[in-house]
């Protein structure tokens, strides 16, 4: 009996020696937690560091064998050459019209395509949306060439069209609205349609209200498509007059030697980059959320 | 019962998306597929008057090169090191981060940065950060001019300088470099997706753990990564299948020619194999190889679903 | 699931042998261009030209189109810059599938070789051999095809360059050119009593000698290894390539010796190159930093003479001077130097005016004397020309030659100097690889780790070839 009472005394004591002790392993699992997490914040962000020295350096800096960690001499008239010699505001307005324009017409027909397969009773549905969602697996590099010879016999060569409708459709997006609206009870639909409601306005009224944040992150993800896109629009519209920001910038700084003034490019990338650093941080919410949601890039 | 007007609303709607895709995908893939049964097709060639054969000799071509196997081997291997390194990783920075309070917000945005960026541009500076400028590495007639900043840090804790990237590096520090390059690429996405779901696990879980006394790590095992297993299953696939089409990182760091100077094409992928043959004006052999691609794809993707499906806990 | 795919798979495979049933698209370029009773006839075409250069040289590339306009008000000149030379490849190729193609393109003998597949280019014999008259717009005319003497006044080596196809026919113009030449630093030189080598055994020799001046230095720096691998071919006369029969001759005894000699020296420390050094050898060369290895030689392009200068000190001065000559060479009596830089070639197009105008364009820039010495000033690239060597303007940027600050212009004397000593080598579907494998062979056989030597070449040799055959 004796023993069993010892017992229990020594396991209270024992509880507060082990409570103190959490305190302080508590503790210093929390430095250890902070110190991981800002060791990875800085290898995360070095390269971008990088970058941003590099754009002040002057070019015998930036070639110099041993890198410098700090320019020795601040070059922000890098940053003034490179926005005169790309004409980047014609690029900018480029970008952003064709930008716009796809990112309106995609959505309407994303919204279409999601609420037909979210909402209504149709031979071959399934087969279809599978059929679509295969589609997702091929590498798209081998389209280029059978959609260049099509658009070529279209006629859509240095215009707007063929930066904007080739790519209108995305099956993810497709797939990304359809499982938002298919969260949105049925019963609202059926009693909508009881009133005599039109789809086109219940879609307006109930549907698109509701799957907003989804509806933004698309937005936001196409334009972003439209600023990095690269290899398509230079294929199909190189001309002044429809060039769009990525080519405008790699042709700014091509050089007939074959020598590029590193410096001034990457001040020019930095300034390319800016426009979606603020997109980002101010609508991260929503970016965050699309981008969990669709796993791709741009 | 499916009734008749649903039927033609419905094909209304998707009429857009249906006729775009028919062109701008469908219509390609088909050409894929016929590119891919014509022996030695090129559409260079084809313009110039040439004609071509239906026959698999493309496939047979693709297979029976020397390299064929390298390029698999190295799609396979950065795939198997970088998917369960990044989630790991990015599973570790999610907990983390979901266990503090301050500056969350900012390191969460930090994390999300290389997202928003262009692969080859920033791999440039992951290359530079590698480089050894200098010559004769490893001989007594050893110059080094620079050692780059991450031989420099491992000088600083007495270790022993590497060649990773430059003439003469071993096959396992290409792939080292590669490797940190890829996580460092894949971890903002990680995250993101482990986070939120963290962050919708409902606290009352842990409340009952912590009055059962349970500890770290068995909450970790026992809760959080059950739990979180849909998201795991669905970072894992879609870096699989990303990893399976890595090829711009590799651009990134050693450029086109795909391994270093001495041995180029030595971190060629299957992706970096289409490029090369479309590069050539093979477009028949680079059909071939990609349709090779996909079904491997496609049969990994499956085989990691059935697996899935056993150890996910909804 | 399972039964889906599998018939999606049928009907793939239906549409697939249906197609190829179909067969192919038949070509519609001929190997040949006739030209038409009459030359020009004055109608309006606009004309596409698909370049690299950058802001300085579009600007008097747009002063001469003015000049051109003068002659030819109808001829619309419509010029891009596509971005570099692998992208204006890359855009033409795609383009050609379609018809889309420009009018005219800056070229590389490879990349006509890939556009030849397609039957794309124009060939020019008939044109140059043309003896049609056209009137020009100010009355005066010119013969459509080129004079004995315009012909003459090309650089030789250049011209020779568009018949590099193997079947004799002319496919390109020389626009402007460049060639590698040898920088070394003068004052180095001049104070240790040091001469310029001539051959590869006195380079050898002198390098040696500088390493035991400074034991820190890699003597010569070399940047392109597939250009050293090639020219040492032309140097000795062995074989490398041909545009004929058998392609890939270079597995031979005589290559794999010059390869193992440059071996031996890379492992003494004698010299290195781009890809070895892991950076442009003109860092190495211009290096003023005297804690860290120098190169006292450097062996790279002349229209980047510019990079091989070393930056002005505190002092507003170079910390030495650079001298410029010709590569050292395996026979000094008959010397061999690569040709590089753009030419002009002129793409098929079913309005044969259009080709006659791009054609009296093309003969306008490559012939034109006032043309060829400004565009040469601006670029650092060397005209085609020999008469250029006259222009007043030309001349004085030439006299204005040294070492330091108007180094581009010692380069161009240098390289206008040994204007009998250009090649170039057979262009092929295929000879880009070549070129590739070669410059990766030599860099492998210099420094991979190995105890037996010959083998390591031997196999590094027979995988360039299969290489090549492969992606033939």
């Amino acid at each position: 009996m004796t023993t069993s009472k010892k017992n229990i005394v020594m396991r209270e004591k024992d509880m507060q020696k082990v409570s103190a002790q959490q305190k302080v392993v508590q503790a210093l699992v929390k430095v250890g937690v902070y110190a991981f997490l800002l060791v990875m914040a800085l290898i995360v962000l070095f390269p971008f560091y990088w970058m941003l020295i590099s754009s002040v350096k002057t070019l015998e800096e930036y070639r110099m064998s041993v890198p410098t960690f700090w320019p020795q001499k601040i070059m922000l008239s890098n940053y003034v050459e490179a926005f005169t010699t790309a004409n980047l505001g014609r690029l900018f307005l480029n970008t952003l019209y064709v930008g716009l324009v796809s990112t309106l017409l995609s959505l309407v027909i994303t919204i279409l395509c999601a609420f037909a397969f979210a909402r209504l009773e149709f031979k071959g549905k399934e087969t279809l949306f599978g059929l679509m969602l295969a589609t997702m697996m091929i590498p798209g590099e081998l389209f280029t060439i059978t959609n260049y010879q099509t658009v070529t016999q279209l006629g859509w060569l240095n215009t707007f069209t063929v930066l904007i409708v080739p790519f209108l459709v995305s099956v993810f997006y497709i797939y990304l609205l359809k499982q938002n609206f298919m969260q949105i009870p049925n019963e609202l639909y059926l009693a909508a349609k009881v009133d005599g409601t039109s789809d086109i306005k219940y879609l307006c009224k109930v549907m698109i209200p509701l799957a907003l944040p989804t509806l933004i992150s698309i937005t936001i993800l196409k334009m972003m498509g439209a600023w990095n896109s690269y290899i398509w629009p230079r294929l199909v519209a190189n001309d002044a007059e429809h060039r769009l920001i990525t080519n405008g910038l790699r042709n700014a700084f091509t050089e007939t030697t074959g020598d590029v003034n590193y410096p001034v490019q990457m001040a020019a990338v930095a300034i390319v980059s800016a426009p979606l650093f603020l997109v980002f941080i101010f609508l991260r919410k929503y970016i965050m959320a699309g981008v969990s949601r669709s796993g791709i890039k741009g | 019962m499916v009734d008749n007007k649903q039927q033609w609303k419905a094909w209304l709607y998707l009429s857009p998306a249906i006729i775009l895709l028919l062109v701008f995908t469908v219509w390609p893939i088909i050409n894929t597929l016929r590119m891919a049964f014509l022996e030695g097709y090129s559409a260079q060639a084809e313009v110039g008057g040439a004609t071509f054969e239906f026959g698999i000799g493309n496939f047979l071509k693709v297979i029976e090169y020397k390299k064929f196997l390298q390029c698999m081997q190295n799609t396979i291997l950065l795939c198997v090191l970088t998917v369960p390194i990044s989630t790991l990783l990015a599973l570790l920075i999610a907990v983390a981060l979901n266990s503090i309070k301050g500056l969350q917000k900012i390191l969460q945005t930090i994390f999300f940065l290389p997202y928003v960026t262009n692969s080859i541009a920033i791999g440039m500076v992951f290359a530079a950060m590698f480089n050894i400028v200098g010559s004769f590495h490893g001989t007594e007639n050893e110059i080094i001019q620079t050692a780059g900043i991450i031989n420099n840090v491992i000088e600083f804790f007495g270790g022993e300088r590497v060649n990773w990237i430059n003439a003469g590096s071993q096959y396992w520090a290409n792939i080292t470099v590669m490797v940190v390059y890829i996580v460092w690429n894949a971890l903002p996405f990680k995250i993101l997706v482990l986070l939120g779901g963290l962050q919708s696990i409902n606290a009352q879980y842990y409340d009952a753990a912590k009055v059962d006394g349970t500890s770290r790590s068995r909450v970790f095992a026992r809760i959080t990564v059950p739990l979180l297993s849909p998201m795991l299953a669905y970072v894992i696939i879609t870096g699989f299948i990303g990893g399976f089409k890595e090829y711009t990182s590799i651009v990134g760091i050693f450029g086109e020619t795909m391994g270093p100077p001495d041995a180029p094409g030595r971190l060629n992928t299957m992706v970096g194999f289409v490029y090369e043959a479309l590069e050539n004006k093979h477009q028949g052999r680079a059909s071939a190889a990609a349709l090779i691609l996909f079904v491997i794809i496609l049969i990994v993707t499956r085989l990691n679903m059935r697996f899935g499906k056993k150890s996910v806990y909804y | 699931m399972k039964k889906r795919i599998l018939s999606m798979l049928l009907v793939l495979v239906m549409a697939v042998s249906m197609l190829a049933g179909c067969g192919t698209g038949s070509g519609n370029a001929t190997a040949n261009f006739d030209v038409p009773e009459g030359g020009y006839d004055g109608s309006e075409v606009t004309i596409t030209f698909y370049h690299t250069m950058g802001q300085n040289l579009r600007d008097v590339l747009d002063l001469y189109i003015a000049e051109f306009n003068k002659l030819y008000p109808n001829i619309h000149i419509v010029h891009e810059q596509v971005g570099s030379y692998d992208d204006v490849r890359e855009q033409i190729a795609t383009q050609i599938t379609t018809g889309a193609q420009p009018n005219i393109a800056y070229c590389y003998p490879d990349h006509v070789a890939m556009y030849n597949i397609s039957k794309a280019v124009v060939t020019l014999d008939n044109l140059i051999a043309s003896e049609e008259v056209v009137t020009r717009a100010d009355g005066t005319t010119e013969t459509l095809g080129l004079t004995k003497e315009q012909i003459d006044d090309f650089i030789a080596g250049y011209y020779n360059e568009g018949k590099e196809f193997g079947d004799d026919l002319m496919y390109t113009l020389p626009l402007s050119k460049s060639t590698e030449v040898l920088y070394y630093n003068k004052t180095f030189f001049e104070e240790n009593n040091l001469s310029v080598p001539k051959t590869w055994d006195e380079l050898e020799a002198l390098c040696k000698k500088i390493k035991e001046i400074d034991p820190t230095s890699i003597p010569l720096g070399y940047d392109s290894e597939a250009n050293w691998f090639i020219t040492m071919c032309e140097q000795l006369g062995t074989d490398y390539t041909s545009a004929t029969g058998d392609h890939y001759l270079f597995d031979n005894e005589e290559n794999h010796a010059f390869v193992k000699e440059f071996r031996e020296w890379y492992q003494s420390g004698l010299l290195t190159t781009q890809t070895l050094y892991g950076a442009y050898t003109s860092g190495l060369f211009t290096n003023s930093d005297p804690s860290s290895a120098t190169s006292y030689m450097s062996i790279g392009s002349s229209a980047g003479a510019t990079h091989q200068r070393p930056a002005k000190g505190e002092d507003g001065n170079y910390p030495f001077e650079v001298g410029i000559a010709t590569i050292p060479q395996a026979d000094p009596e008959n010397p061999k130097v690569i040709s590089q830089g753009p030419s002009l070639c002129i793409f098929q197009k079913e309005n044969p005016q259009e080709v006659i105008a791009s054609w009296l364009f093309v003969k306008f820039l490559t012939t034109n004397v006032d043309f060829q010495a400004e565009f040469s000033s601006a670029s650092g690239y060397v005209p085609v020309l020999k008469s250029v060597a006259e222009h007043e303007g030309y001349k004085a940027f030439l006299d204005s030659a040294d070492g330091g600050d108007n180094i581009a212009a010692l380069s161009a004397k240098i390289c206008m100097e040994q204007e009998e000593a250009y090649y170039t080598s057979p262009a092929f579907n295929g000879s880009s690889t070549a070129r590739d494998e070669v410059g990766a062979l030599l860099t492998k056989c210099l420094s991979a780790e190995t105890s037996d030597v010959d083998a390591l070449i031997k196999e590094a040799f027979a995988d360039a070839i299969d290489e090549c055959e492969y992606n033939e």
